[in-house]
Order: structure tokens, then sequence, then C-alpha cells
């Protein structure tokens, strides 16, 4: 099927030691308030951000401990630099800004290493430190980057409407197999990486944010400084294409005809 | 250019048209389904609702027309399950980054991070 591998450019699947987010999430802020409240005078953080972007579910089964006697930063990066590298790659893209966020992260650990009690494992504290890093790069970026993306799926769209209804032929089909079934299949977690990759960055920060991090609307409206309409527009078109690229790519349907427009989403 | 959007206009099925929806209906039906076409938003318009609903809650009379709406269109009702799969599907990403995020911060990278700490850890 020719759109399928087309997507699938993520070519080397090494496995590496695991690092499941499920210990990334549960850092120490969160089971501890006044840690929390330390490190965010300390790095003048945003102590709402840091809550709220903590995702529920924190089970601690994945984290490692690690006794917490001595400062040791080079052993930081040999047990979570690829997890913290991965975290940061997945929500910024770029990984010369990936790197450089991880190292930010890591500087700001070594200047609030007092306050970290090892009550909670050194990754997902790291990980703390690593996601106010991003979500500060994020909020810089909101003045840096002009919303050219929002021509984007515009005209790439209109062929699957007559007259604002549906193309009968081209409208969606119905899933098989069902979607969570599909949730185990690690090819399905590829495709819909390559997926996430197509969209134009600003759509896909948004929509990461939005249904990744699960942050609030007007959080993310107040972060990147755009109109709720603006969001609305954004989350609609990465929806529709997403929707649309999750559907050529595994969903079984065969290929049509003006299938291919992956010049057009770049 | 697009057309106004009426029953008649989409009554033949050449390669560019849907067929009818009124095609081997009875009067009544017709009726119906005229009415209903007529009196909810157009598809495109309904996917945009629809994405807006999963932000906030539509107000009554809109929630009733996507209702109607559905009993003429299988699609837009398809992609409203399809948009609640997709949420669920994002939201369990986080937990399933290592099945399709092999990169590894590169070696190089790792000690001009070290050298970069040392500098910077306090004695």
């Amino acid at each position: 099927m020719q759109s399928r591998t087309a997507l699938f450019r993520i070519g080397n699947t090494s496995h590496i030691a695991s690092c499941t987010n499920r210990g990334l999430d549960n850092f120490a802020g969160a089971e501890h308030p006044e840690n929390l409240a330390e490190i965010s005078s300390l790095e003048g953080f945003n102590l709402a951000t840091l809550i709220e972007m903590k995702l529920p579910d924190s089970g601690a089964a994945n984290t490692v401990r690690e006794p917490s006697c001595c400062v040791n930063p080079d052993s930081w990066v040999d047990l979570h630099g690829d997890c913290l590298y991965r975290y940061a790659l997945l929500r910024v893209r770029h990984p010369e800004v990936a790197e450089d966020l991880v190292q930010e992260a890591l500087f700001a650990a070594v200047r609030t290493y007092a306050n970290f009690r090892g009550t909670s494992s050194e990754r997902s504290w790291l990980c703390g430190i690593l996601k106010n890093k991003i979500c500060d790069y994020f909020r810089r970026l909101a003045h840096e980057v002009s919303f050219t993306d929002l021509e984007f799926l515009e005209d790439e769209m209109s062929h699957k409407f007559i007259d604002q209804g549906w193309n009968h032929d081209l409208g969606p089909a119905q899933w098989k197999p069902d979607p969570e079934a599909v949730l185990d299949r690690k090819e399905f977690w590829e495709t819909f990486r390559s997926c996430l990759d197509k969209l134009p960055q600003r759509v896909a920060d948004v929509f990461m944010l939005r249904e990744i991090e699960q942050m609030e609307t007007a959080q993310i409206c107040e972060a990147l400084k755009i109109s709720q309409n603006n969001l609305w527009v954004m989350l609609h078109r990465a929806r529709m294409a997403l929707r649309e690229c999750l559907e050529l790519n595994w969903f079984e349907r065969k290929p049509r005809v003006n299938a291919e427009t992956d010049e057009h989403r770049r | 250019m697009p057309r106004p959007m009426s029953i008649a206009d989409r009554s033949s099925s050449s390669p560019a048209e849907n067929p009818s929806p009124l095609t081997g209906r009875n009067w009544f039906e017709r009726l119906l389904v005229g009415f209903i076409d007529n009196h909810t938003p157009k598809c495109r318009e309904v996917i945009k609702l629809l994405s807006q609903s999963m932000e906030v809650k539509l107000p009554i009379t809109t929630r009733i027309k996507l209702r109607l709406h559905y009993l003429i269109c299988a699609w837009c009702q398809r992609y409203e399950e399809q948009l609640r799969a997709l949420r669920k599907i994002a939201s369990s990403f986080p937990e399933r980054v290592d099945d399709c995020c092999p990169e590894t911060l590169p070696d190089s990278s790792k000690e001009r991070l070290k050298q970069a700490l040392r500098e910077r850890t306090p004695e």
C-alpha cells in the first residue's frame, strides 16, 4: 500500500530501555505541594501551569528510584538523557531545540537540587522541570511565529465536499478494526506519530497541548496568545487532517486518486 | 464556484455529483429529507460544529439540528464518532511514546551536556 509506506519514514526502530511517560508524568511537585512551591519560586515558574500540566493518573510503576545522597548530573544524562530528549522531541519536533531544552532543564535541576527530596523518582522530577521548559518555549514561540498555517487544509479538503455536503465516495469511512482494538499495536503509534509530523508545526502544537497534554482551551489561548476562535479553527483543522491521515494510512481503505497530498501538507 | 444547495440541483448523478438523496423514496420521506436538508447546517459546517462541541457544550438548538442532520447523513455521524476516537487515541499517546519514538540523544551531545553540567555543579 503506497500511501502507507510513504508515511513510515521513521526508519530504525532499535529498542531502547523502557521509559514510559506514566513515570515521567509523576513528578515530585505533584505529590508534594511544598516541593512544587519551592521549585516554582526558585525558577520563576508559573505555579498554575506546573499543576495543570500534570496529567492525571500518576502511577509510579515504571519510575526508577534513585538514592538522593548527592547530586550527580553525569548519571542524569546516562540514566534519563534519552528519555528526556525523546519527551522533548515529541513535543517540539526539532532535535536541536529538544537538546537545548533538555540542557536548560538539567541546568535548572542542578540549581534546584537542594529542593529535591527524593520523595519521587529522579526521572519524574527532572521531567517535571523539562515540562516547564517546554511550556516556556511554546510561550516564547507565541511571539515569534505567524499564523500562515491557518491557510492549511482549506483547499486540500475541498474535493471531499460537493455543495458543502460530503462527496458520497470520499466521506468518512467506517474505521475497521475498531480504534479501541489498535491501541496496543506498536505500528499504529508509528502511523499516528507520522501523521502528527505531517501537520504544520503550529497546528500540531495546538493539537498536542489540547489533546495530548490535555490543557484547557483557555490556558492554551493564554500561553500561545491566540484568540479562542483561532484556537478552534486550528483544532478543527488538526482533527480533520489527523482523521484523514489515520483513515488513509491505518484503517483499511482503498487508496484513492488524489489521496497523496504530502506536498501540500509540508 | 459553489452553487447554492438544493435538492433539484443534485438530482442527476454525473461523476462530480452525489446521487440525489431523494432517489427511491416515497413522498413522505422526500418531504422529510427535504425539510431536514433545508433546516440543518451543511456537512462542512456540521464538522466545524462537531469539533467545537469537543471544547464547549453547544446550544440545545444546535444539538437538535445536529441530531436531525444525522438522520440524513451517516458521514457526519461517523465523523463525530471518529473525533471521539481521536481524542481517546491522543490521550493514550504519552503512554506509548516508546513505541513510536526510537530517537536517542547522540553520544556527542551527552558528553557535551555532562561537561556543561560539571562546570555548573556546585561542589
